[in-house]
């Protein structure tokens, strides 16, 4: 009887010093503030001198399975820096996206960032910034970094004027279509959209799905709205209208979501798009049920180096940009697009200046290697002449070179909840289950707020 | 006997590793769940205290209301397919040949992880080249129905994969509680010229009413905080048409980042599968004493 | 298994004799159905994105993708995360089984006045939904140094399944006859020893069924490993997974492959342990 008095005492005095612990510690994990309490690094406090040894933790989503070819780029440039820099050890882990995301929400409650990280622009990165948690990457930039960007790049990591993030891919959208099905309909490619809508119903006339959409993940069917607002309302009125500096109920928006039901309502897209993933939705593109596809760059590497898709199909694709709408304000050269990923440096890391150092150096090199390596268009300067490239990527860089804006997606460029608010509008619109005035009144109270 | 059967400190330490830990790792959560819930929070800016400002917001929020319905009517449909998985255990566990092989086959789906069962019904509902489309097809069906597109029909659509994802879990367990019946009952049920129908419904199902209360209360609580299969399946959509209590607090606190309000709606969601647990076990409670 | 008949009274009737053969057609076709998502399962694993998303779905592949197999076989670290989220699951669920046998036994058993209090907490702790907890778990651990530890996925695999295996066990536990008790407590025995020698052994059953159904749970968490773990050497076979969904791609044989692999496990275990359902039936109702 003794021992099982003392078994029980010994749980329960167990108990309320761990629950003392960790309920003191739940009151306190709102708070900005707070020491990074990641143990591999917090045995090197000081980051002065260049000898000690330091460990720098990196989070990225390029997991070797799928993603081989920037993984490879990535382990590349991190053997390289360790070997220039003996004191320096890497520590990866690597995740999903979705589970990224969720990771590094997760982390940022209890201000645990890894040291370098993953960052999407604008809106993603806005709240991480006014938290505390980015540092700012404005002395590297000064320091050389900023001129070997393609102009206007970095802009999208920019709050109130410092950067927080370097880009490191740069994307725009065109229009893939196949040509032997443009051909054999007689079709030709279209610049104006009475042009393309006539593509569109020659297409359903004759049984072939015009268009391939997975409209489950929503961003797919925003880059339709996109162009549609881009051409109608023009560039700078819709910009101000993202931005909140304007209000959101134009005719002008009001019309460019009317003409995505339109084109619903024609049968453009294929059929259920709206339960459809991206995957599902492209996959009647690639087996050739489906004449067009709008999608960024990074759709490139499966029309070019990606060994799975039979050459005889990559050789029929091509591209063209978002025709333009008579009467409306949008030019042919206005794109969609902007940086996709970039790099972040945690505010509170133990080891921030060498994880600067770190990062300014990935940078460089992933400038080099990223498109010949993975075929992924970086936001650095590429020399298209030094370097050989499928003609596919050689067109679209010089499109990149000509464009006149490029207007940021707007699940990007919006606040995560006004984001939100923007996908399931898409949603609802492409399903009719919002008229435009709905549409736009969504918008316009979730971007107010 | 009574003595040692009221032991405290043996009951305390027959009790005490369970209730310490979810102590720690399930209440504390929870308290501060509640906690973040009077909350206006993003997961990095501090804390702004609002007290019952996200329970008003709440009360007023058509999409939250939408998705609570969604789970109510998912547990409904998980409750009476209880019926259905009681039956094919009872027929599995009444002497058939090959009982013991089909017992197994039938639990076989069970095993698979959401990923694989959401892949799979995936294919069957595919608009164009899913198993469904594709018999209606051939039956002559002009107009397919575009299954988790349609947001008339969305919800119905994704009940089937989730009834049939649990249907070895229940089945498991009936299966097991149906054999633990001694063999005499049965047998001398049977010397009485009881029918096997009379045997499962007279005999069998009331022995194992503690077990179907049970699988009542999880079956309930499941459907009620429900998430995988719809979140990868249709992702709430379209136009939340498949959205449920879970997947919408998921939505709030990683997709819109708004976690305090979140917490909030998990809060309500605890809340309402208190309700319909006690609900459950005061429907109930009058049998309880029988079974002593 | 003899062919004893289904009704004894009507058994020999026309009727009957009908009624059987539907039962059997019934439940065979039930069992297609059952099996059909292993074939779909393994036809998936041997396509490549292009076959998946345009052939038939139940289609046999004319030249499998055995690379498929090859490819996560190849990928870094797969045998590492396999020994973890064997013996994570296995730890994690011994332990599980153990915890709720004697808090089942202490509150179905025994007298005490908050009994009922004790198990409506253990109800309210499976109300909870996974997400709304993890953030104040990270801090908690984060606070404790228990993240990237092992211990912090198993103690939280216990405390998640616990709620339902007491439950499952409740069941059981109420209709094991107070006889038995009695008559052992007759002959001198300490309640240790009562419950240890005689009641666990009678619950063989239940105690398979949970094992089970904790085991299927463990292997196919992911969450909290994904939260509560960032070294490579401490991930589990989930993973894999994540190491074919791409930033704009996924590769979807090599998932299907993936599956497959890490469903054979599971399967080997389920078949061993659900024969341990009927030995434990066997055992148990000798006294019944």
């Amino acid at each position: 009887m003794k021992t099982q008095k003392m078994i029980v005492l010994l749980f329960l005095i167990l108990t309320v010093v761990l629950a003392g612990c960790s309920s003191s510690n739940g009151g306190s994990n709102g708070s900005a503030e707070g020491n990074n309490q990641n143990e591999s690094n917090s045995a090197n406090p000081d980051p002065t001198s260049a000898d000690e040894k330091v460990t720098i933790n990196f989070m990225h989503l390029w997991p070797e399975g799928v993603s081989t070819a920037q993984n490879k780029v990535v382990n590349d440039i991190i053997k390289q820096y360790q070997d220039e820099h003996p004191n320096v050890t890497i520590k990866l882990e690597v995740l999903d996206n979705e589970q990224y995301k969720n990771k590094l929400k997760v982390l940022s409650t209890s201000n645990t960032l890894p040291d370098v990280g993953v960052t999407w622009a604008a809106g993603f990165l806005q709240p991480y910034v006014e938290g505390g948690l980015f540092a700012s990457l404005d002395d590297l930039l000064g320091n050389g970094l900023g001129d070997q960007f393609v102009a206007g790049t970095t802009d999208a990591f920019q709050v109130d004027g410092s950067t927080y993030g370097v880009p490191l891919e740069f994307n725009i959208a065109p229009i893939y279509y196949n040509k032997e099905i443009f051909a054999n309909h007689n079709l030709e490619v279209p610049t104006t959209y009475d042009e393309f809508l006539n593509v569109v119903q020659t297409l359903v006339d004759n049984g072939v799905t015009p268009i391939a959409l997975g409209n489950k993940d929503r961003w797919t069917g925003s880059l339709w709205y996109m162009y549609l607002a881009d051409r109608i309302a023009g560039q700078e009125v819709f910009s101000n209208a993202l931005a909140g500096k304007d209000t959101y109920m134009q005719d002008s928006l009001l019309q460019a979501a009317g003409e995505v039901q339109n084109l619903v309502n024609l049968n453009a897209f294929n059929k259920g798009f709206n339960g459809l993933s991206n995957d599902e939705g492209k996959a009647d593109f690639y087996n050739e049920a489906a004449a067009m596809y709008l999608m960024g760059t990074w759709e490139l590497a499966n029309f070019t180096a990606n060994e799975e898709i039979p050459q005889e199909f990559k050789d029929k694709v091509g591209f063209f940009k978002f025709p333009v709408v008579s009467g409306g304000k949008g030019d042919a050269n206005s794109w969609v697009g902007g940086p996709g990923v970039g790099l972040f440096v945690a505010e509170n890391s133990p080891v921030k200046e060498q994880a600067k150092q770190f990062v300014a150096y990935f940078v460089e090199k992933w400038g080099e290697k990223a498109v010949t390596d993975a075929g992924v268009i970086p936001a650095t300067k590429v020399d298209t002449s030094s370097v050989e490239l499928a003609d596919l990527y050689v067109e679209l860089f010089n499109e990149m070179n000509n464009a006149t804006s490029i207007t940021l997606y707007a699940d990007v460029q919006l606040e995560a909840e006004a984001a939100e608010v923007h996908l399931n509008q898409i949603q609802a619109l492409f399903g009719n289950a919002a008229t435009p005035e709905q549409f736009s009144e969504a918008h316009e109270q979730a971007i107010k707020k | 006997m009574n003595k040692m059967m009221s032991n405290k400190w043996i009951i305390a330490l027959y009790m005490l590793p369970a209730l310490l830990l979810l102590a720690l790792i399930i209440y504390i959560p929870i308290v501060l769940t509640g906690y973040y819930g009077l909350n206006d929070w993003n997961g990095i800016k501090a804390m702004t205290f609002v007290g019952l400002e996200n329970y008003k917001e709440l009360i007023g929020d058509k999409a939250f209301w939408s998705s609570a319905l969604h789970s109510l009517l998912l547990a409904l449909f998980s409750c009476l397919s209880l019926i259905l998985y009681l039956a094919v255990s009872l027929v599995l566990a009444s002497k058939i040949k090959g009982a013991n092989t089909l017992r197994k086959i039938y639990l076989i789906p069970m095993l698979l992880s959401s990923v694989a069962i959401a892949q799979l019904w995936l294919k069957i509902y595919h608009p164009s080249n899913g198993l469904i489309n594709i018999f209606l097809e051939k039956l002559g069906v002009v107009n397919t129905p575009e299954w988790l597109a349609n947001t008339d029909i969305v919800l119905f659509a994704i009940f089937l994969p989730i009834l049939w994802q649990y249907a070895g879990f229940y089945i498991l367990i009936y299966y097991a509680a149906l054999k633990g019946v001694p063999k005499e009952v049965e047998e001398a049920a049977t010397i009485d010229g009881a029918t096997a129908w009379q045997i499962a419904y007279r005999i069998k199902v009331p022995l194992i009413t503690e077990v179907l209360k049970v699988t009542l209360v999880l079956a309930m609580v499941g459907s009620l905080k429900y998430f995988d299969l719809i979140y990868v399946m249709t992702g709430g959509g379209p136009n939340g048409a498949s959205e449920v209590m879970a997947s919408y607090m998921y939505r709030i606190a990683f997709k819109s980042f708004d976690f305090g309000y979140a917490s909030a709606v998990s809060f309500f969601l605890l809340l309402i599968c208190l309700v319909v647990t006690w609900l459950i076990r005061a429907l109930t409670a009058s049998k309880e004493q029988i079974q002593y | 298994m003899q062919g004893l008949p289904l009704r004894s009274t009507a058994g020999s009737s026309p009727i009957g004799a009908a009624g059987r053969a539907v039962l059997y057609i019934v439940l065979f076709i039930i069992a297609v159905v059952q099996l059909f998502p292993i074939y779909w399962l393994l036809t998936f694993s041997l396509k490549s994105n292009q076959q998946i998303f345009s052939s038939h779905p139940l289609s046999f592949p004319l030249q499998p993708k055995w690379e498929n197999y090859e490819k996560v076989w190849s990928a870094g670290n797969i045998g590492t995360y396999f020994l973890n989220s064997l013996w994570i699951t296995v730890v994690a669920t011994l332990l599980t089984v153990v915890i709720a046998s004697f808090a089942t036994y202490a509150i179905t058993r025994m007298n005490w006045k908050l009994s009922k209090l004790a198990l409506g907490m253990i109800m309210v702790a499976m109300m909870i939904p996974v997400h709304s907890t993890l953030i104040p778990l990270y801090s908690m651990f984060n606070f404790a140094h228990l993240i990237d530890h092992p211990l912090s996925i198993i103690i939280s695999y216990i405390a998640f399944n616990l709620p339902i295996t007491v439950l499952i066990m409740l069941g059981f536990y109420y209709t094991i006859p107070r006889e038995i008790e009695e008559a052992a407590v007759m002959d001198g025995s300490s309640i240790h020893r009562l419950v240890l020698t005689i009641i666990f052994p009678m619950t063989g059953t239940v105690v398979a069924t949970t094992g089970i159904v904790n085991m299927i749970y463990n292997w196919n968490e992911f969450i909290f490993v994904n939260t509560f773990i960032s070294s490579n050497e401490l991930k589990t076979l989930t993973v894999g997974v994540q190491n074919f969904i791409g930033q704009y791609t996924t590769d979807w044989g090599a998932i299907g492959a993936t599956l497959m692999i890490s469903i054979l496990p599971i399967l080997i275990a389920f078949i061993f342990l659900s024969d341990r359902i009927v030995e434990g039936l066997a055992a148990g109702s000798i006294k019944g």
